[in-house]
């Protein structure tokens, strides 16, 4: 608040601060994360298995973009209901391709409408009757999983057409598979949107100070409700390219991707308060989280200690991000 | 000669002013109101049989809803709750195995489920409070690492609780069953704690975290002072979920955390902190019980059920959310 | 011996020096004045004092002993009590909970008998002048603005500290509030207490003040008695070497422009804390909105620009009737706001300078794509207009003064010109020369056509800068001064008259 008589002062070396930027420390940590997996089992680091943990980390990096324009949004935005709609994405995808390559075009536009129209209800939620998004979103999970079981009882469980299985595993170009060109497409798109669009800005606008936003214009609401759509949408995807991705769909393969996405998020320096970070630090941050996954499965100790190991690094990790700032300034 | 300024009080009404004071009162309508409907459909279960019933099932559900209440008192959350819940059914029955069974060995069983809810609550609140890290996620974190440990405790679900814990959790004394006296207890114990000065310091806190230290509060040993509160009530929580289930169970409490926040919602608390009741979050815990048990005696098909407790849950959480604002307004 | 000195204290924050060399010295019994323009480091120095902020360097000595302050908690235990500026209330507790919250009477359990008596005692010194809803057991978040600084005013005096700390207690106040605080003060005085006292307001320094020290550029430039020196005198040391002008004898303001065609006009105008407004703005004109604080002025602008409910009445906008709903219809038809809480509804914290100067040019030229160099070309002189200091355009808006974060929000609505600019007190808490700055482009906007009308809480920048001045008293307008009849002495009568 007070504070401001321009000078130098004492600025922090120009190196700290570049290393101290959640990017570097993402991308930093993977490689080391990296090096950790190939001592520990050789061949961690092979191409083929970077090529199947990239695979990995593009289903959590795509939902966790959504995820990361929810949580940008501000007013402690967050969406609990990503995992149902993973589920569900890929149930319906399913069941509608049920193996035809033809029934992809339909099967994908499907899922996107209803990660859409989920999102649709939260934003309403969030924004017209104004529920916290984290209550919110938490009772649209239950409503999920409730569908689950009608929908998977209802109907015969489907299964992945070739080509969408083609997608995420094989080769398409470069040798990469169609689901990473993907994932950097909508890379690319996000840092364009949230850097170059009024749209971005706006996003930023509201999740710093929607008052503010608000009194100069921006259409508060119906960004809010926007952004909750675009993580039904995100979610949807995901869902498809785990349906993909596994060849069939079963009970509840989302839910471990609701707090998952949460963590790529900051450890992609987007603190949960909003209004600052973006998309490329989730990214890293899925990669990083996918790689530690990977090395806790390939080491050979208990479940127990695997779950342990995980928790208590997840813990020292977070304390290179956003802590937050100290009573006494 | 006092200039006039424009009052911008709100006319006090006397239902603004009662639910001023008692936060929870919306909630007690919602479940009078689900408890009158449990009686249409099925007489007996508002029968004392039937309560008792209810009460014994869904008081480890309470236990765990008190717990979160004094985290969020503060603004915080735990979502570590359910894994402390795992835990300390764990460590409980394999302590009393291993110790025979007798009555002695159940009494120091439970001290020290106590102690180890308490300690998780510590290491909750130092991630917390003095870490600095974002409560939502380093709780996530702490959570796998506690479900960890209760996995290397005891691997596989199955041990059973020795007979002299169950038999007399499930028993009666002088005809009238244990719970109650457990609940009688447990009233009394909030009622003291409800003046003590933490209570009054977590509210302040979060109220305005900053203006609370600026008045000399120490906050972060208020806020680690909440956490192991709600690890000792997690703890507790645990030993009723024993009592129910009469065995171990290294997962049981997982499915718990979500529902834990769900109840202290619906009993009028707000997530953001400052604002709130214990007994609001006790009644919570009841409307989730009660939901439940009326989709059942509605006759909902089984694959049904699910989706329609998750619909009325959500439902009754808006509702929550709404009234209480609609009546503090 | 002094009771306190404070010797060569700083404070940087990253890159930015709060404080460069913080020097003051109290003793004990004087009500000890703090000045200087805002950013200037009075409120870090106070901040360092009360343990809420850490200094980097420099010496305390309280009673001649020299001692470090490590929190709130322990500057309270070497006597030391602070009303915060930003207030440090828990808005669901009561008053008397929040009077005690420092040092709740009881031990693990709260002991009620002695809060409550203990509360009642310094309700009791302003039971005259609190106002209706005023009590102990009144929820603090109820409660008007200016019964909340009450609350902080008497959590401050609750302290009971030999040194207390207040960082402008009586922007809120009435006057007869302001009466009933000053006679405290001078009581705590008699008792030996010392008080170090912040103010914006020359006359309230004058009033109660023993000593002034002022602050400059996060530097102690001088302490004089208050017998010994004038106001001119002490604005001369607060603005140093800035312009003159900024020493608030500005410009003798325009003759009134003739009336043409009213761009604004409202009748009738009524809503939550003011009914039946009505006035009109002519192109050209700068019409001020006068009275004591809260008499519905600001409520009335922000209801015109659609922030707060409307109850009835019409508004018209160049000739066609206007319904406010929301600020962005309001923008769209040519309306600009500028709050003087701009970190409420003004700045975007953390985001670039760029991003914070151009939403309104985005909502007016329905942009999508947002190409930084055809933004710059357009912020780039807007910002100029305004003499704004900033080091690039990608810098982040809080890196800026006060007075410069608030430039940049004006500045956004330079880039697509409003037809109407409402002002509601847009200069409150910046600097001297920052407002010089502001007064002199609104006179320019009025002179190329806009219609402007300025609400401002400081009487000085109405009788200087208004051509017609409404003065608000009880929510409605008591009287119209124009040409030779705005003068101090008739607003002062207008603003007081019982309503």
């Amino acid at each position: 608040m007070t504070a401001t008589t321009q000078t130098q002062g004492r600025a922090p070396s120009p190196m700290l601060t570049f290393l101290k930027q959640p990017l570097v420390v993402a991308l930093i940590l993977i490689v080391a994360l990296l090096l950790l997996g190939e001592t520990l089992s050789p061949g961690f680091a092979s191409a083929q298995q970077i090529l199947r943990l990239l695979i990995v980390a593009a289903l959590l990096g795509i939902v966790a973009a959504g995820q990361n324009l929810v949580i940008l949004g501000g007013r402690e935005g967050i969406d609990l209901s990503v995992g149902g709609v993973i589920s569900l994405s890929a149930i319906i995808a399913g069941n509608v391709m049920n193996g035809a390559d033809s029934a992809i075009v339909p099967a994908v536009l499907a899922c996107m409408a209803a990660g859409a129209f989920i999102g649709l209800i939260n934003g309403m939620g969030v924004t017209l009757l104004r529920i916290p998004p984290l209550v919110m979103t938490l009772g649209m999970l239950g409503v999920l999983q409730g569908l689950l079981v009608v929908v998977r009882n209802g109907i015969p469980s489907g299964f992945a057409a070739p080509g969408l299985s083609r997608f995420v595993t094989q080769p398409f170009l470069l040798g990469l598979p169609g689901i990473i060109w993907l994932w950097v497409a909508i890379g690319l798109l996000m840092a364009f949107m949230l850097t170059r669009t009024v749209y971005g800005h706006r996003i930023y606008a509201i999740g710093s100070n929607e008052q503010a936003a608000y009194m100069a214009g921006v259409p508060v609401r119906a960004m809010r409700i926007s952004l909750f759509m675009l993580s039904g949408v995100f979610a949807a995807i995901t869902g498809i390219c785990l349906l993909g991705y596994s060849g069939s769909s079963f009970a509840n393969v989302g839910e471990q991707y609701m707090l998952a996405s949460i963590i790529a998020v900051v450890f992609g320096g987007t603190p949960l308060s909003g209004g600052k970070g973006g998309y490329t630090g989730t990214m890293a941050g899925a990669l990083l989280l996918v790689i530690l996954q990977g090395i806790l499965t390939t080491v050979h100790i208990d479940e127990s200690g695997r779950q342990m190991v995980f928790g208590a690094t997840l813990l020292l990790l977070m304390l290179f991000y956003g802590r937050g700032r100290a009573m006494r300034g | 000669m006092t200039t006039a300024t424009i009052s911008t009080q709100k006319p006090g009404g006397g239902l603004k002013r009662l639910v001023e004071r008692y936060p929870f009162l919306p909630a007690l309508l919602i479940a009078l109101v689900l408890l009158a409907l449990n009686g249409l459909y099925q007489p007996r279960s508002i029968s004392f049989i039937g309560i008792t019933g209810l009460v014994k099932t869904y008081l480890a559900l309470m236990m765990l809803a008190i717990a979160q209440t004094y985290v969020v008192y503060a603004g915080d959350i735990d979502l570590s709750v359910g894994a402390i819940v795992s835990l300390v059914n764990v460590v409980i029955v394999v302590l009393m195995e291993k110790m025979g069974g007798s009555g002695f060995s159940v009494v120091a069983a439970l001290g020290v489920g106590l102690l180890t809810g308490l300690a998780c609550g510590i290491v909750n609140g130092i991630v917390v409070a003095a870490l600095r890290l974002q409560a939502i996620v380093a709780t996530f974190a702490t959570s796998i690492f506690f479900t960890g440990l209760a996995l290397y405790v005891m691997p596989v679900a199955g041990t059973p609780a020795p007979a002299a814990f169950w038999r007399t959790y499930g028993g009666r004394f002088f005809e009238i069953p244990f719970v109650f006296y457990a609940a009688i207890l447990l009233a009394i114990v909030l009622y003291v704690l409800a003046r003590t000065r933490l209570a009054t310091q977590l509210l302040a806190v979060g109220d305005d975290a900053q203006a609370a230290f600026q008045s000399g509060l120490p906050v972060t040993r208020i806020r680690i002072q909440g956490y192991a509160l709600c690890g000792l009530f997690a703890a507790l929580a645990a030993f009723c979920i024993t009592g129910d289930t009469a065995s171990g169970d290294p997962l049981v409490g997982g499915k718990m955390t979500l529902f834990s926040v769900a109840a202290v919602v619906l009993g009028g608390s707000a997530l953001s902190g400052g604002f709130g009741t214990v007994v609001g979050s006790i009644i919570g815990a009841l409307i989730i019980g009660l939901i439940n048990s009326l989709v059942f005696f509605v006759g909902t098909p089984s694959e049904w059920q699910n989706l329609v407790q998750g619909l009325a849950i959500l439902i009754a959480l808006m509702a929550g959310v709404l009234v209480g604002r609609r009546a503090r307004a | 011996m002094s009771k306190l000195i404070m010797r060569g204290v700083s404070k940087a924050y990253g890159a930015t020096l709060a404080l460069r060399r913080g020097d003051l010295t109290v003793e004990a019994g004087e009500v000890h004045v703090l000045i200087g323009s805002n950013g200037s480091g009075k409120s870090t120095l106070c901040k360092v004092l009360a343990g809420s902020v850490r200094p980097d360097g420099g010496e305390i000595l309280i009673d001649g002993k020299p001692v470090t302050i490590t929190g709130p908690h322990a500057a309270r235990e070497h006597g030391i009590g602070i009303f915060y500026q930003e207030l440090s209330l828990a808005g669901h507790r009561t008053v008397a909970e929040n009077i005690c919250l420092p040092d709740m009477p009881g031990g693990i359990f709260v002991d009620r008998k002695a809060l409550e008596i203990r509360a009642a005692r310094y309700i009791a010194l302003f039971e005259t002048v609190a106002g209706e809803g005023f009590s102990a057991e009144a929820v603090v978040e109820n409660l008007r603005a200016d019964q909340r600084q009450l609350v902080e005013i008497m959590k401050a005096l609750a302290t009971e500290a030999p040194i207390t700390i207040f960082d402008e207690p009586t922007s809120a106040l009435d006057r007869a509030q302001v009466d009933r605080f000053f006679d405290i003060l001078r009581g705590l005085k008699a008792d030996g207490r010392s008080i170090i006292f912040i103010s914006h307001r020359m006359d309230e320094i004058f009033a109660i003040g023993d000593r002034v020290t002022v602050i400059r550029d996060g530097e102690t430039v001088g302490t004089e008695n208050i017998a010994d020196t004038n106001p001119a005198a002490v604005i001369r040391l607060m603005v140093g070497g800035q312009d003159e002008l900024a020493a608030g004898a500005s410009a003798p303001p325009a003759a009134a422009t003739d009336r043409k065609a009213a761009v604004l006009k409202a009748e009738n105008f009524s809503g939550k804390g003011f009914a039946n407004v009505s006035f009109e703005v002519a192109k050209g004109e700068i019409l001020g909105f006068g009275g004591l604080h809260g008499q519905g002025q600001s409520a009335v602008l922000r209801a015109i620009f659609g922030a707060n409910l409307a109850a009835g009445g019409t508004i018209t906008l160049g000739g066609s009737a206007f319904t406010p709903s929301n600020p962005r219809t309001a923008i769209r038809r040519g309306l600009a706001y500028v709050s003087g809480d701009r970190s409420r509804d003004g700045i975007i914290q953390g985001r670039p300078i760029i991003e914070n100067a151009t939403p309104i040019h985005y909502l007016r030229q329905k942009l999508q794509l947002a190409r930084p160099a055809a933004l710059a070309a357009r912020v780039k002189p807007a910002l100029e207009a305004l003499h704004t200091k900033f080091g690039g355009l990608s810098h982040p808006i809080n890196s800026l003064s006060g007075g410069n974060q608030q430039k940049i929000v004006i500045a956004r609505w330079l880039i697509d010109r409003p037809d109407v600019l409402l002002l509601d007190d847009p200069t409150k808490g910046i600097d001297l020369s920052a407002k010089a700055d502001l007064f002199s482009l609104i006179r320019k906007l009025a002179e190329e056509g806009m219609g402007i009308v300025l609400y401002s809480s400081e009487d000085a920048e109405l009788l200087n800068n208004a051509d017609r001045i409404l003065v608000f008293n009880g929510g409605s307008v008591r009287r119209e001064l124009t040409g030779a009849d705005r003068t101090r002495y008739n607003l002062y009568q207008a603003a007081y008259e019982a309503a």
